[in-house]
């Protein structure tokens, strides 16, 4: 597969921190890949590396085969970013704010009327075209930070967190546009802390925290990283010790934990597990509201891995 | 043409403040025009003078009574002293002349017998004064020759009847001028705050940090997006003084198409370039959309009251006009005023006007040369 970004042994230092440690990594063409890591872990100073926006300490960034330098046009000009924050004129309507971000790229008018009628359709802000953004609602507002990102067409996009504070409906109609423009042939570099969003689009992961790549791979081969496979779940009102001793003690438990009227038991490996415990519940007379399976989050490969939460 | 086109977008968002500044100064500097108007027209007038006689009317006293006469409004009132003392506080009359007993005979005799007057002090009174003392002192000198009442009389009448010829050769229009003096002088704050307001209003948009960074990761070469930036800006100041200047042809079209019109043309164009460095400057500086409006008004109307452009220099305080010195607003005013009282325009003449020039000027690279430096370590991000 063909990669579309190269980045090798990548230092990021601002005085003694090092704000990105020697990362090293490779985008192919077409994928979602997912920067995925707690606030302050590096990722939008790595993009920011990528971008040229900052000057970094020492590694090699290689994007469409090129060195990335601050005046490399023929490398922009294939380049989209949508950053974290949303910046757009408050003076422009929606249309030329798109008008204006898009004609830094495309020149031709003619072609540019298209594109943006296409970003305006993507994103679905065709009811809005004339609005100001202060006429827009958080979600409206980030749909049209994207529009403005997007609209030349690019054959690389950057997605800095740009889900932040989105209402549901709006996250969703982000995401789906997102997954629209990978199936149009772009390769898309998607950071944030939202593990489930990272889940749904993401081909692949890379899990960064203090400046370092802990793990990298699909949401699947990441999971397999963590100790356990299964998480049950059970709502008991009232549970003795010595119960929650026996159920220590059964086959494949890791860890067995009773707070706030909730049984959460964690498995190694095993495939009856729930079977077993309902019948231990049963045998015992124990009363319980709801039981559940789950399987491991990227949460969990996180805490696996750094001891702590994604959103801690 | 992008960043053009934007740039054209966001001023007609403020067009509002261009229209609000060109109205001040059309109203404020109409108004200056038209109380310069009232400052520069004079009205002839004659004092209002009584006359107290305590002699018989004959001889001398008959005829210097007949010289008053002619010369003033004599005011008939009650020969009391303490009307004559309200007339002279409600200013009824401002000079009263009192004729003594035998004044004639005693003047004959070279006596020089003594008039008593009183006066409110003013101007009018001084003139009064003046045409009492003209008289006595012509009818002193030849006093002394003549013996002959009749001979002496008709002497005095022939010297005070004779009249210079004064020819104004001067075709200088200082009322026009003043005029348009006022209207460049409140110029200096309309020029400065609509430059700043709306120069830093549009600059606060681009240069955002956010679509900053967006623009430099754009394929487009950001040095170039910042010369259209700075060209619109630049072209933006120049629509803005042809607009001040059409309506200065408008409000003082005489004036305007003379040697001085030119002068208070490239004076305010100097000036305008002047106030668009200014305004730049400013702009690369602050971010806050919200802190232009007090820039502005500390700035343009600061330097404004400190230079004179809506009070004259002249009634300024020296120390007010010592700190004016490190304004460009004095030197460009100081040009004004200069032209205001210009008679003949030489080399020798303009010669001042053209060192302030280039101390406008010099300003103008100074603050290029802060806006570089500000510029350059800005976009510096990371």
């Amino acid at each position: 597969m063909k990669n579309v970004i190269e980045v090798k042994n990548l230092i990021k230092e601002y005085k003694e921190i090092k704000a990105v440690d020697n990362l090293s990594f490779e985008v192919h063409e077409g994928e979602i890949l997912g920067l995925l890591g707690p606030n302050g872990s590096g990722k939008t100073t790595t993009i920011n590396c990528l971008l040229s926006l900052l000057n970094y300490s020492s590694g090699s960034i290689k994007i469409f085969g090129k060195e990335m330098k601050p005046d490399s046009y023929d490398i922009k000009s294939k380049i989209g970013v949508v950053f974290q924050d949303v910046a757009v004129f408050e003076e422009l309507t929606v249309y030329d704010n798109i008008d204006y971000f898009c004609g830094l790229y495309i020149k031709d008018k003619k072609l540019r009327k298209q594109y943006i009628e296409d970003a305006i359709e993507l994103v679905g802000l065709e009811e809005f075209k004339k609005f100001y953004p202060k006429q827009l609602s958080g979600g409206l507002l980030r749909r049209l930070n994207i529009a403005c990102g997007i609209a030349h067409k690019p054959k690389l996009i950057f997605l800095d967190e740009p889900t932040v504070a989105v209402d549901p409906q709006s996250r969703n109609n982000i995401l789906d546009g997102i997954k629209k423009l990978r199936d149009n042939g772009a390769t898309i570099i998607y950071t944030t802390h939202y593990m489930e969003e990272v889940e749904i689009i993401c081909d692949r992961i890379i899990i960064l925290d203090k400046g370092k790549i802990l793990a990298t791979g699909t949401s699947d081969e990441l999971k397999e990283l963590a100790k356990i496979e299964e998480k049950i779940t059970v709502e008991i009102n009232e549970l003795q010790e010595n119960y929650i001793e026996d159920i220590k003690k059964s086959k494949n438990v890791d860890e067995v934990k009773y707070t706030n009227s909730l049984l959460l038991v964690t498995y190694t490996k095993g495939k009856n597990n729930l079977v077993e415990l309902m019948e231990y519940l049963k045998e015992n007379k124990i009363k319980y509201n709801k039981i559940y399976s789950e399987r491991p989050t990227l949460n969990d490969v996180f805490l696996e891995l750094t001891g702590k939460e994604l959103r801690d | 043409m992008t960043v053009f086109k934007t740039f054209l977008k966001i001023l007609n968002k403020n067009k509002f403040i261009i229209i609000l500044y060109t109205m001040f100064l059309i109203f404020f500097g109409g108004f200056n025009m038209q109380t310069s108007e009232n400052n520069t027209n004079f009205v002839a007038s004659k004092p209002d003078i009584m006359i107290v006689n305590y002699d018989e009317e004959k001889g001398i006293t008959k005829d210097l009574i007949k010289y008053i006469e002619e010369n003033s409004n004599v005011v008939d009132l009650k020969k009391n002293e303490d009307a004559i003392n309200d007339a002279l506080f409600y200013r009824d009359v401002n000079y009263v002349v009192y004729i003594p007993k035998n004044y004639n005979k005693d003047f004959m005799d070279g006596k020089n017998p003594e008039i008593e007057i009183k006066s409110t002090g003013d101007y009018q009174s001084s003139f009064a004064e003046m045409l009492l003392s003209r008289y006595i002192k012509v009818a002193n000198i030849y006093q002394k020759s003549i013996n002959s009442e009749e001979e002496l009389i008709s002497k005095i009448n022939e010297t005070l009847s004779k009249k210079s010829e004064v020819e104004i050769t001067s075709k200088l229009d200082t009322n026009i001028l003043s005029k348009a003096t006022f209207y460049y002088n409140f110029a200096n704050y309309s020029i400065m705050a609509c430059l700043i307001y709306v120069i830093c209003l549009i600059l606060a948009s681009f240069k955002d940090i956010k679509i900053q960074k967006r623009t430099i990761i754009s394929s487009t070469n950001y040095k170039t997006l910042n010369r259209q930036l700075l060209l619109s800006n630049s072209l933006f100041s120049i629509i803005l003084w042809m607009i001040y200047v059409t309506l200065s042809f408008i409000l003082v079209g005489d004036i305007m198409f003379s040697i001085h019109g030119i002068f208070y043309l490239i004076n305010s164009f100097v000036f305008t370039i002047c106030a668009t460095t200014i305004a730049l400057f400013i702009g690369n500086i602050i971010s806050n959309k919200n802190a232009i409006s007090g820039i502005v008004n500390v700035i343009a109307l600061g330097s404004s009251f400190l230079c004179g452009a809506f009070v004259p220099m002249e009634w300024l305080p020296e120390g007010v006009i010592k700190i004016a010195h490190i304004l460009p607003s004095y030197y460009y005013i100081s040009n004004n005023e200069i032209l205001k009282t210009l008679e003949i325009i030489n080399f020798n003449t303009i010669k001042p006007i053209l060192l302030n020039i280039i101390i406008i000027l010099s300003f103008s690279i100074i603050f290029i040369i802060l806006t570089n430096i500000v510029s350059k370590r800005k976009q510096k991000i990371g």
